[in-house]
């Protein structure tokens, strides 16, 4: 009797925890298929009555307003160098740290987090210099080097948890068979980190498509934002006035992250439960 | 600054340089000279900052239209920019290479970047640029010492716009005292249950004229430091004149006047304080439906408190080249176009008064441009402080107004603002 | 038998790929957060303003700016604020997420994937776009939230802003970020719940008298290591939060009211151009978040020994 009891409290929580997750994502996207007439009425529909696609239509081909296809592009590039090249930087150093002694391990891990409690608003202007010196302001290449640099130290530390997880005789076993070092890494551990590797992709992931100041202030120039960036000029340039194109507009913006989740959701879960314990 | 990027260069080195887009490289103007001689055909894109809708189409085409024609080779793009966050996105990009060509400065917030030395002195070019016909208070507010560096561009005057319905159904009539205007607004709301006039928290702009006509003010300079006058009393009597004004509105405690058309049109406030441009906004247009119709819309100047036209906030913007631009001539030349005579007369006819003063008559006959012209005579600016810019981007003044809509207590208030701003303007 | 020097060369030798395969990270850290690090330090003993950006000299006040903040009664109220607002966020982001790992754990598969789906979703919302739904949401005239409490809770709430009021600012900020947050504790936690050896797990879930006590003598000792960074990570990210509170108050609130660290530092440096004071309030904030993680920190490194 409590069994069932427990199941049916269970699956009731369930259902609660669902709703609360799910409700505001549907709330943005029973709007946005809504004339925007309509959304200004003090009562609001729970389902689009008036079903309709003109604010995706607004969003995507309006020429007044800064288009969302090169911003679409901008994050895309960005955050796919970004990633791209911040699991390799932190795959090279977490085996390092994880695998080798030497000198100054220590203190280099002392710094990376370290490095994570620095508040970098402050830092925004030094960064704009420094970028701007390099030539590299409203391009895909500096801000991406800047997220890189943002997004290493939690990476490495993951990372470094990761290949800390996988135990060395697993590769001295392999040795012991005959394989060299490199050949025992590649063949025994590379596939164990597998998960933990897509886990860190897909922090590094949502951290450089989410990340709205140093967009904001180093892709300046229109053509080259970024989606928040984007998100938010075409808030302030609406005035707050074309809520249904706004919400039209943050679904264009969530669907790429949702899309990759899901590609990636299955192993994210089993890399999370590798390194979970271990830190 | 070298050792910096020589770091940043070797990490890019190990990564593919062609992911950079093709619009990294910043715009240079690049020359042609012909025969070794004097004549250099000078070649670029610029950029030009507008802020916000002001600048009318109409006057926006001109100006690109006939730069290019000057300018064969060149292109000018107009970028609008939104008001929100403006202040930190000008500092950063004009420090750089990467700094727009010619920007829009809010009146309030020119001495902060000319005390900063971040605009081409123009003093040069003052005769040409219209010299003694440019308008007095944004000159002096655009120059720091001794020299020239923000252009007048145009100025705004706030006029009270109202419901001639309403008022007949409630039986008033137009105010001719500050003090009248006030129970107007009481005696509207009571009867209709609207608000007596749209008086969002954060609108400072249409709060200050109370101050300034019962004899107080925002902060006034003595001996080389800023005094604070908020908590005076003479402020006070104007703070509580503002807190019955806010009393009758409807409008959010916690909102800004932008768009404040847009609520006008609800039918659902009787009277309205809104720059002189904003009539056209007011009735009904074909992509924008409105409750009030064109017939019913009346215009008058803020009353004084001893009648006559209110001191009023004067709006308004001035122009700069930011030093660090890299097409200084163009430039220059983008700038004296949006000062001659035939662009400034675009502006004057979209209600905007211009910046040459001799063209004050563009604004036009009518009930509204005379009710302006009632106002620019007497329009006030704030401070002419170079930390008055982070005042506003600091926001105290929305804060105190939001605090005295929602009820606090006004003297506790006021002092909070007044140490807020001496602590700023002082430092 | 190995000469001494030979030994030397090896030791080196085995000291050299690591530092290469660390190179490009420090390289890149270096650049970035290096230097600019290091011009903060220097900018925070200076009195480094607006003017100084376009080129004037600056001038050198030693420890000034850190005097003047800790006696501003401004910091101290955006440090207490940011301190209380963690601290919520923290707390109720632990808890739920906690919560929701325990019933996921105990659920049937299909319930447990529904949940997993919804905090998923929930999860990849960039954050930018989270604010301006829940703001939407909570829209003053037009918002669901109020439509909702009037019409089905009977409160009056029509026309009601949330944004006014600081408390209800922070409400409605730390609903977002609970929100946002709770998917990743939950996740991480109910990972941690699987990775408990089957026997432990058996007898943790026997129902009967102790079945509490047992569940919480058992299982917690796994959780401990789980629990330690997602804390400290929390702590860290909620006490540096930026993006959240600057959208909300473009929606509304006073900010002198509202301002946490992150935000205050954004506008005394980029709003009021006043470079110095944002360096130095930063410096002071690393303090303190060192002291925070300072337990956790301790404990990685002696479990990397």
């Amino acid at each position: 009797m409590r069994k069932t009891s427990k199941k049916i409290g269970l699956a009731l929580f369930a259902v609660v925890i669902f709703v609360l997750s799910v409700f505001p994502v549907y709330w943005m996207v029973n709007t946005s298929f809504t004339p925007n007439g309509l959304t200004r009425r003090p009562t609001p529909s729970f389902f689009p009555t008036e079903f309709t696609w003109e604010n995706f239509a607004t969003v995507l081909f309006d020429e007044e307003q800064t288009p969302f296809i090169p911003a679409l592009q901008n994050s895309l590039a960005i955050t796919g160098v970004t990633v791209t090249f911040a699991l390799a930087f932190a795959f090279l150093s977490a085996v390092a740290l994880a695998r080798f002694r030497f000198l100054g391990r220590k203190t280099f891990l002392i710094i990376i987090l370290g490095v994570q409690m620095i508040p970098g608003e402050a830092m925004i202007i030094s960064i704009y210099r420094l970028i701007d010196d390099a030539n590299l302001l409203n391009s895909i290449l500096g801000l991406s080097i800047v997220y890189i640099a943002t997004v290493l130290p939690f990476t490495i530390w993951m990372l470094r948890g990761f290949v800390a997880g996988v135990p060395i005789e697993l590769e001295e076993a392999a040795m012991v068979d005959g394989c060299t070092k490199q050949q025992a890494f590649r063949r025994v551990t590379l596939p164990l980190l597998a998960p933990g590797l897509v886990a860190t992709g897909v922090f590094g992931f949502i951290q450089a498509w989410n990340e709205f100041l140093l967009a904001l202030v180093i892709n300046a120039r229109p053509e080259m934002m970024t989606l928040p960036v984007w998100l938010r000029t075409y808030q302030q340039v609406t005035n707050e006035t074309d809520w249904a194109a706004i919400m039209a507009g943050s679904v264009l913006m969530t669907i790429p992250v949702l899309i990759f989740f899901i590609i990636v959701q299955g192993r994210m879960t089993s890399g999370l439960v590798a390194g979970a314990v271990k830190g | 600054m070298r050792k910096g990027s020589l770091a940043v260069i070797a990490a890019s080195a190990l990564v593919l340089s062609g992911c950079a887009a093709a619009e990294s490289t910043p715009e240079a103007s690049s020359t042609a000279t012909s025969g070794g001689d004097t004549t250099e055909v000078i070649t670029g894109d610029i950029r030009v900052w507008v802020n916000g809708g002001d600048t009318p189409q109409e006057a926006r085409d001109y100006l690109k239209a006939t730069f290019e024609e000057m300018h064969p080779g060149s292109t000018l793009t107009i970028e609008q920019q939104d008001w929100g966050g403006l202040v930190e996105k000008l500092t950063t990009t004009m420090s750089g290479n990467d700094s727009p060509d010619v920007v829009e400065i809010g009146n309030t917030w020119a001495p902060g970047f000319t005390a900063a030395l971040a605009f081409t002195d123009l003093t040069p070019y003052y005769g040409e640029l219209g010299g003694d016909d440019l308008l007095k208070g944004f000159v002096e507010v655009g120059s720091y010492d001794g020299s020239f560096y923000a252009a007048p561009y145009y100025s705004g005057a706030r006029l009270v716009f109202y419901s001639k319905e309403d008022y007949a159904a409630v039986g008033v009539s137009v105010p001719t005292t500050l003090e009248e205007y006030v129970s107007n607004a009481e005696a509207l709301s009571a009867a209709t249950g609207n608000s007596g006039v749209y008086f969002p928290g954060k609108d400072w702009y249409n709060a200050l004229p109370y101050i300034w006509e019962t004899g107080g003010d925002v902060a006034v300079a003595s001996g080389g430091t800023w005094d604070a006058q908020l908590s005076s009393p003479a402020s006070l009597e104007g703070l509580a004149l503002v807190k019955r004004a806010m009393d009758t509105s409807l409008a959010a405690k916690d909102g800004d006047e932008a768009e404040s058309w847009v609520a006008y049109c609800t039918g659902k406030h009787s009277m309205l304080s809104a720059p002189s441009w904003a009539g056209g906004l007011l009735v009904p247009r074909e992509d924008a439906p409105c409750e009030r119709s064109a017939e019913d819309l009346g215009v008058f100047a803020l009353p004084g408190i001893d009648g006559g036209a209110a001191q009023v906030f004067a709006g308004g913007s001035n122009i700069a080249i930011p030093k660090n631009s890299a097409n200084q001539e163009l430039a220059l030349s983008a700038l004296k176009i949006m000062l001659s005579p035939e662009y400034q007369t675009i502006m004057g006819n979209a209600g905007l008064v211009p910046a040459l003063t001799s063209l004050g008559s563009t604004l036009g006959d009518g009930e509204v441009p005379q009710a302006v012209a009632a106002v620019a005579a007497n329009a006030k600016l704030t401070p002419a402080s170079p930390n008055w810019a982070d005042v506003e981007a600091a926001g105290i003044l929305q804060d105190l107004f939001v605090k005295i809509a929602t009820g606090d207590d006004i003297a506790t208030a006021a002092a909070a603002a007044d140490e807020a701003i001496e602590e700023l303007l002082n430092r | 038998m190995v000469m001494p020097s030979e030994l030397e060369i090896m030791k080196r030798l085995k000291s050299l790929p690591p530092w290469l395969m660390l190179s490009p990270a420090i390289v890149v850290l270096a650049a970035i957060v290096g230097w600019p690090l290091i011009n903060l330090v220097i900018m925070s003993t200076q009195k480094y303003g607006r003017a100084q950006v376009f080129g004037a000299p600056p001038e050198f006040v030693g420890l000034d700016n850190f005097a003047f903040i800790l006696q501003d009664d401004k910091f101290w109220g955006v440090f207490n604020r940011s301190i209380a607002f963690a601290a919520v966020n923290v707390i109720a982001t632990m808890v739920l997420g906690t919560i929701v790992a325990l019933a996921m754990f105990q659920m049937q598969k299909a319930w447990r994937l529904l949940v997993q789906a919804g905090l998923l979703v929930a999860w990849a919302m960039p954050q930018l776009t989270a604010v301006i739904v829940w703001g939407w949401m909570f829209n003053t005239e037009y918002g669901v939230i109020n439509f909702a409490l009037s019409e089905f809770l009977g409160l009056d709430y029509l026309g009601h802003s949330w944004f006014s009021e600081p408390l209800s600012f922070f409400a409605v900020a730390t609903i977002i970020i609970t929100w946002q947050s709770v998917p990743f504790v939950a996740f991480t936690l109910y990972a941690g719940l699987t990775q408990i050896p089957n026997e432990v797990r058996e007898a943790a879930m026997i129902d009967g008298a102790n079945s509490v006590q047992r569940f919480r003598n058992l299982i917690v000792p796994y959780l401990r290591p789980v629990f330690a960074i997602v804390i400290t990570l929390q702590i860290i990210w909620d006490l540096r939060v930026f993006t959240q509170i600057y959208a909300l108050q473009g929606l509304g609130g006073l900010r002198e009211e509202t301002n946490t660290l992150g935000v205050y530092i954004y506008q005394v440096s980029l709003g009021s151009g006043n470079y110095g004071m944002g360096g130095a309030i930063s410096l002071v904030m690393v303090v303190l978040m060192s002291t925070f993680a300072f337990y956790y920190v301790r404990r990685t490194l002696r479990e990397v020994e």
